[in-house]
């Protein structure tokens, strides 16, 4: 009896082994076999984040004439290790040609699972280890979410009446300081008496802590709340503060109809039509991708009419013009930090990259890697904690 | 406010954040002076969270338009209990009955706790479209009262009376904890269940009954906590299913238990303490700031205090060896009545 049974699980193996094998041959890829993973770092009830990579995941789809079930998501992945290799690992077995991760914290997961997989195709979001690494198959995309940050700003400079702003930020590196440094010039650009509290979350998105940090930074005085992390808490801290708020990822104007002005927003549908369609086509994808306003990766959502100070909606459309047409740089001019000397960028090994030496200083952001580089902490920004 | 420590805003926020640790801690004290030592709070408040959410749900889908948002509270409030209950039901099966090992039998419910918490959040959120959340209705019965005259007294109505109802119900529990542990006979009795159960058995008390209710009721208080993560949370106005929204805060309940020394009066005290210490770090670096400019601690210097007092404690009382502060002597073994 045993026997038997031994010889039949071991038929078994080999078969599924065979199996696998066959599964596995170099097959043509087609729009009909396909199949697009993304490993997602939240849950769709973030609203945010997650949910906005979500639905440019789904639009993708219909984009390219696929069907849903060749959209293979991970939810909730998370940032430990363990868990997103085995995310990676579950799309590989599932049978994905392509796979995209979300989270700058999955950068190494990521670009190990490139190096053992040479037939998948891996495109990581607001990561930077793509530049440089040498392999065909793993690249990294963002958008340059700093123009509509910009824009997003100049909304919260006419808005504040105590000239100072808040934002509740993710981790103190450059994809943040990026974002929020661009949210302030945008603000400075319309009031040049506006200053902003900083405080960090240490956290991509933690629901209850980015509604406490919130609720503090109005306690500290701020009458817009912005935002760079995952959920629309800040919102309803906002909303419930009586004051106004810059959203992120999602229009959330029904979350705060009295807070929320406008959302600088990024539609990830257009890179991961991109990338899928190059796949399918045969192309190679760059190993760095970003585009912003001028394509429409970048955009702000519809402005809440009945709140934004006068005078927005006009000051934003100039902005915008002068941003896509390159007469208007975010980050330039004479930038100087807290102590008054000149403001400069580093990279991760500390060196300096760039220095704002003088009224002709221009830093393009985002043009030689996705990823942003900007982490200077300029002066008027207050980080608190 | 400026120039001085914020302390008024400080202690509304230490409050928000202490009182889903004062229910798990309640619901662990009950559990542990009935002999129990049932390490799955973690679980119990997952699934009182998620049965919570659920319960509300699923009552405004049937009610449609017509639904109360002052039903669908309470119905949040008392599935969560059940919910909770059940995982302590499920404990004393277990461990009571079935005399499996109480530190297993509990990690294996926080194990189940959470996985069935994420499973019955995801999928309801699947079956809504997308994610969960509940009516604005039910929402504003979780957000703040407002008690004409009383809220609107400046400081003292912000610190005292303009918490929402949950957080009064937790400390009524705590007071009717007391009452019941040090006041009345079954306390007396239930006592001695946890101290020694075979002189409780010897002197006639029912020791699988006191056993099984303690459990169940603790487990019960436990899920309550966990509504309030998932209905009220900080602002007051949560109702949304978060993926993995207890996230720990039931096993600084087990830590607030030995900090409490097993008494729920210094639970209220020891909720605060910690629900303080990790609100913490948003004050007193403003606060460091108006003398020394740019200074801030890091923010996990903050997260570890909580557990630094909680060792302290341990230290303490264990020197201090004292039997009126001490887990009740049965704590983690289990009773044969044939092996007296």
């Amino acid at each position: 009896m045993k026997k038997v049974l031994a010889i039949l699980l071991a038929s078994m193996l080999i078969l599924t082994f065979v199996a696998a094998c066959d599964s596995g041959g170099s097959d043509e890829v087609t729009a009909a076999n396909i199949k697009i993973g993304v490993v997602h770092i939240g849950p769709l009830a973030d609203q945010g984040y997650t949910y906005n990579h979500h639905i440019g995941a789904l639009k993708m789809i219909s984009n390219l004439g696929l069907s849903e079930e060749q959209y293979v998501p991970k939810f909730a992945v998370g940032t430990e290790a363990a868990d997103v290799t085995a995310a990676i690992n579950e799309l590989i077995q599932e049978g994905c040609q392509i796979i995209f991760a979300t989270s700058f914290s999955m950068q190494f997961q990521m670009i190990e699972a490139a190096m053992e997989n040479p037939d998948v195709v891996f495109c990581h979001a607001t990561g930077a280890n793509a530049h440089g690494s040498g392999l065909d198959n793993y690249h990294n995309y963002f958008a340059k979410i700093h123009e509509a940050r910009y824009l997003g700003g100049i909304a919260a400079g006419l808005a504040t009446e105590t000239n100072k702003l808040g934002y509740v930020a993710a981790h103190p590196f450059a994809e943040v300081i990026s974002g929020y440094t661009a949210f302030f010039l945008g603000a400075l650009s319309v009031n040049p008496d506006v200053t902003m509290d900083v405080i960090y979350i240490n956290s991509w998105g933690d629901p209850p802590l980015e509604q406490q940090v919130a609720t503090r930074l109005i306690e500290l005085g701020a009458d817009v709340i912005a935002q760079h992390s995952d959920s629309a808490t800040p919102a309803i801290a906002a909303e419930e503060g009586g004051v106004f708020h810059v959203g992120y990822n999602n229009d959330m104007r029904s979350t705060a109809p009295n807070a929320s002005l406008l959302s600088p927003r990024i539609d990830w549908s257009i890179y991961m039509t991109f990338a899928v369609k190059s796949v399918l086509e045969g192309t190679q994808i760059p190993v760095d991708w970003g585009e912003g306003l001028q394509s429409g990766a970048a955009f702000i959502t519809d402005l809440n009419d009945a709140i934004v100070a006068p005078g927005t909606r006009e000051a934003i459309e100039t902005a915008r013009t002068e941003i896509i047409s390159g007469s208007r740089q975010i980050f330039s001019g004479h930038l100087v930090d807290n102590a008054g000397n000149n403001a400069v960028i580093t990279n991760f090994d500390g060196d300096t990259i760039f220095e704002f030496t003088g009224p002709d200083s221009v830093f393009h952001e985002s043009t030689e890697t996705s990823a942003p580089a900007f982490n200077a902490i300029i002066s008027g920004v207050n980080v608190i904690s | 406010m400026v120039g001085g420590f914020d302390f008024t805003n400080f202690f509304f926020m230490a409050v928000i954040a202490a009182t889903p640790l004062l229910f798990a801690t309640l619901g662990e004290i009950l559990t542990e002076k009935s002999g129990s030592l049932n390490l799955g709070v973690e679980g119990m408040m997952f699934m009182g969270a998620a049965a919570g959410i659920a319960a509300s749900y699923f009552y405004e889908t049937a009610a449609g338009s017509g639904a109360s948002g002052i039903v669908s509270a309470l119905l949040a409030v008392l599935i969560g209990f059940l919910a909770g209950a059940f995982g302590g039901f499920i404990y004393s099966l277990l461990t009571v009955t079935l005399r499996a090992n109480q530190n297993v039998t509990g990690l294996a419910l926080t194990i189940f706790g959470i996985g069935a918490g994420n499973l019955i959040g995801e999928l309801l959120g699947i079956r809504a479209g997308g994610f969960t959340t509940v009516s604005d209705s039910t929402k504003s019965v979780f957000s703040g009262i407002s008690i004409p005259f009383l809220s609107d007294i400046p400081v003292i109505g912000r610190l005292f009376f303009s918490y929402n109802f949950m957080v009064y119900l937790a400390v009524a529990t705590a007071v009717l904890l007391i009452v019941l542990l040090n006041k009345t006979r079954v306390g007396l009795n239930l006592r001695g269940v946890g101290e020694n159960p075979a002189t409780a058995d010897a002197v006639g008390i029912n020791v699988t009954k006191y056993k099984y209710i303690a459990a169940s009721v603790g487990g019960g208080i436990c899920g309550l906590g966990g509504v309030y993560i998932s209905m009220a949370t900080v602002g007051g106005n949560a109702g949304t299913w978060i993926d993995n929204c207890i996230a720990g805060r039931g096993w600084i309940a087990v830590a607030l238990v030995i900090f409490a020394a097993w008494r729920p009066s210094r639970a209220i005290i020891g909720a605060l303490l910690f629900g303080g210490l990790s609100a913490l770090w948003l004050y007193f670096d403003p606060w460091l700031q108006t003398f020394l400019p740019n200074a801030s601690i890091p923010q996990q210097i903050y997260n570890v205090l909580p557990f630094i007092a909680t060792i302290l404690v341990l230290i303490f009382t264990s020197i201090r060896q004292s039997k009126e502060l001490s887990q009740p002597k049965a704590c983690g073994t289990n009773y044969f009545r044939e092996e007296r």
